[in-house]
């Protein structure tokens, strides 16, 4: 393989692996956060302030 | 939902390193073709360098955090220690794979097991592997918090042994270009991309730490509310 088809290859695939990560971390983040704001309105307020 | 600090850095770093990539790939100066057998894979070297940096500050994360939880017994110190884990495990296989790409063109062999330095970081990668994967399938607790805290104390000793491998066992990897004391062997335009690419790399694995340290902490509120829960069901 010629040398910069084989570089961007090789870039191709750190950049797609790299956004993809980032991607799921931020999507992780956002669906917790989601969760668990809909998991502490159905808290008795007692509980919710305890914490 | 508006964005966070975390998640700013996390794009930030994104739009960073994928800069450094298209001026490694078309602006920064080519490499003397004597000087390697592969000139253009020379140009992983402003990914391969900033990806190692990054993780040599996770797995200074990692530490911090596990000491945190072993001397402090800290819930922020143990998020860090998740964090670190997760971070030193994400740079630490992007800067295998830029090296294996790189070694498999220059070296004409991805990994060379003679090689100090590569099996060093090759053992701090796996370290985050076990950290990683032992964490998700062990239930959570102190004995469990202690033994990783563990690992990722003692297995920072790895970080410093990694950096001066190349100056004292020059194998087969090539020794710093960087900080060395003399004027070094890159130029300017190649110093400006590394160094583009040493704050991009910076800024996403902050950016990942800060994220994934809230993330283990809303994992943490919502084990703690489906307690409180349960109660009132029971």
């Amino acid at each position: 393989m010629d040398g910069m088809t084989y570089l961007a290859v090789g870039y191709f695939g750190m950049v797609v692996g790299i956004g993809l990560w980032t991607y799921t971390v931020v999507i992780r983040s956002r669906r917790l956060s989601e969760r668990l704001d809909s998991i502490e309105a159905a808290l008795p307020s007692e509980d919710a302030k305890e914490h | 939902m508006k964005p966070r600090l975390g998640e700013w850095l996390l794009l930030t770093g994104f739009l960073g390193i994928t800069s450094t990539l298209l001026l490694a790939f078309l602006w920064a100066p080519s490499v003397s073709l004597d000087a390697f057998e592969s000139p253009a894979a020379q140009r992983l070297f402003y990914w391969h360098v900033p990806s190692a940096w990054a993780a040599f500050i996770a797995f200074g994360a990692l530490f911090l955090g596990s000491a945190g939880w072993m001397f402090k017994r800290s819930e922020r110190m143990w998020r860090l220690h998740v964090a670190g884990s997760e971070a030193g495990l994400a740079t630490g296989l992007m800067t295998v794979w830029s090296g294996c790409v790189w070694g498999a063109a220059e070296w004409g062999t991805p990994w060379d097991w003679s090689d100090v330095r590569l099996n060093t970081f090759g053992l701090l990668t796996l370290l985050a592997v076990y950290l990683v994967l032992g964490r998700n399938s062990q239930p959570d607790g102190i004995e469990t918090r202690d033994t990783f805290a563990g690992f990722g104390l003692y297995g920072f000793v790895l970080v410093p042994f990694t950096y001066i491998a190349t100056r004292i066992w020059a194998i087969r990897h090539p020794g710093p270009v960087v900080g060395t004391g003399d004027e070094g062997s890159i130029n300017g335009d190649m110093g400006l991309v590394l160094f583009l690419g040493a704050l991009s790399f910076t800024a996403l694995i902050m950016g990942h730490i800060l994220t994934s340290m809230r993330i283990t902490k809303c994992e943490q509120r919502i084990f703690q509310v489906q307690q409180v829960l349960d109660k009132e069901v029971l």
